[in-house]
């Protein structure tokens, strides 16, 4: 490319780079390189996302590496010390004045460049916009569902980075490329992590998203960035802490005036204490089950009214590990365990998505519970450091944790499930252990739980 | 069309260490805007 300048600038157009890595990094780059073109320098990786690159081991252990690698050597490139980010993949785009995109290529592995003379092609006075889009090819489909097949029994694999590397080269591009206008996505948590994740995604798919948030403050800003990364402006903020029954139904009665399109039960907390809530509930209770029960429930009519409204619970997969227990679910006589708490409330969002599925079969919302493997959010950094210290270096980003809340909110291809569980786009089962099951009789017990814990909270007097 | 919305906000350092927002690289005229692996 290097070598071409001059030709891209004959054409009226001028060469820009973005690279990773520190800015000495940069300006050594720029030396070596003899160029006098823009290199910016995107240390956290958002301008290569928000250009849809691709990034990941997989990726470069491409059987077409070694020629790809002989093909670059050929055209003179040599590979000194790695310096920036190993793992990111580039891309080309042809960008003219006003925004249209003239020319896109997504590398698809190590090496992988598109030919100069196209992009020069896209250059040319009154070309027609020509934008390629990487494929995923047949071979790619098979070799994820054969390596899934591998690393899915091992579980590590699975939830991690590599999992969800894996996992998505079964991935259909196509099931995103989706026109959300005038669709509203409701999110709680939404201003950090996967929540955010989600929101951003759905806005950038053309949503009016509403962030449902304890904090304003926290809520704006993320709102801002989300306007400013999308160019959207349908994004709005709405107090909510759906651990305070309260406050549901007042965000209720605010957000039930329109129809819902999408209702994302995203919020969650991880206590190391027993807190109680204003209401007398448990917080992991509260905020994972009682609270998001009672916004469905005062949500259902304004999702009614959205043909094909879908509800989605953000679970985790820690609720393999435990089984449905109403003995106790406010932690009342038992020794506190916090992480045990969010698994057995994280094992009820599944039954109870399972449930409002079967209750709302015939209104056609549709309703399904997912998990997002592990990811690097900052509730994880602070709630289970241990954990994060042990696992971080294999963790899955935010985005990537939100890729199956966003595809559930989505996709036609989600059209056709409800009451199931996902995990990376695909059905899962939702017991590994025998232990687990729970019994018809305990799945109605909790739905009347819930009933009632709802209802008592309004009629106790506020603690 | 969305890949340049997505991307015309955002701003990034230069090597030198100044700001600049990726829409102003087309405002004027087209860029070929190059996304590398690393510097390297």
């Amino acid at each position: 490319m290097r070598d071409r300048i001059g030709e891209i600038r004959s054409r009226g157009a001028e060469l820009a780079i973005v690279g990773n890595g520190a800015q000495h990094f940069a300006a050594a780059f720029r030396e070596d390189q003899k160029l006098d073109c823009p290199i910016l320098i995107d240390t956290e990786l958002c301008a290569y996302r928000a250009a849809g690159l691709r990034r990941g081991r997989v990726e470069l252990l491409s059987p077409r590496l070694p020629r790809n690698a002989l093909r670059a050597l050929r055209a003179g490139y040599r590979q000194t010390s790695v310096q920036g980010d190993p793992w990111q993949l580039g891309g080309v785009f042809v960008i003219r004045p006003g925004g249209e995109l003239a020319y896109r290529y997504v590398s698809r592995e190590a090496g992988d460049h598109p030919p100069v003379d196209t992009i020069l092609e896209a250059l040319a006075e009154g070309a027609p916009a020509v934008a390629e889009e990487a494929p995923r090819g047949r071979l790619e489909a098979w070799l994820g569902k054969g390596l899934s097949a591998l690393v899915d029994p091992t579980i590590v694999l699975s939830f991690d980075r590599t999992g969800f590397r894996i996992h998505s080269l079964a991935f259909r591009p196509e099931d995103l490329d989706v026109d959300l206008a005038g669709r509203r996505c409701l999110v709680t948590g939404a201003n950090s992590g996967i929540g955010f994740e989600t929101a951003l995604a759905l806005a950038d798919l053309g949503a009016d998203v509403v962030l449902l948030c304890r904090s304003a403050e926290r809520g704006e800003e993320a709102a801002r960035r989300i306007r400013e990364q999308t160019g959207s402006r349908a994004v709005a903020v709405e107090t909510l802490d759906v651990s305070s029954l309260a406050s549901v139904r007042a965000a209720a009665a605010r957000l039930a005036g329109a129809p819902v399109d999408v209702l994302v039960h995203n919020a969650g907390v991880l206590p190391s204490e027993r807190v109680e809530t204003p209401d007398g509930l448990e917080l992991t209770w509260a905020t994972h089950v009682v609270g998001p029960f009672l916004l469905t429930k005062l949500l259902l009519p304004a999702l009614e009214r959205s043909p094909g409204a879908r509800v989605i619970w953000v679970s985790s997969g820690g609720m393999y590990t435990r089984r449905l227990n109403l003995d106790d679910p406010n932690w009342a006589w038992r020794a506190y365990d916090g992480v045990v708490a969010y698994a057995e409330t994280k094992r009820a969002q599944v039954v109870l998505a399972e449930l409002w599925a079967r209750k709302l079969a015939r209104s056609g919302v549709l309703v399904n519970a997912m998990h997002p493997g592990w990811a690097d959010t900052p509730s994880v950094r602070s709630s289970i450091s241990g954990f994060y210290r042990l696992t971080r270096a294999i963790l899955r980003t935010p985005a990537e944790g939100a890729d199956t809340v966003v595809w559930l909110a989505a996709s036609e291809a989600a059209r056709a499930h409800s009451g199931r569980f996902f995990f990376d786009r695909e059905p899962r089962r939702t017991h590994l252990l025998p232990f687990t099951r729970e019994s018809e009789r305990d799945r109605k017990a909790l739905w009347r739980l819930c009933e009632r814990a709802a209802a008592e909270a309004q009629s106790a007097p506020a603690r | 069309m969305r890949a340049a919305t997505k991307l015309s906000g955002i701003e990034l350092p230069d090597w030198r260490g100044e700001v600049v927002r990726l829409g102003s690289l087309w405002e004027e005229r087209p860029v070929v805007l190059v996304f590398i692996r690393h510097f390297g």
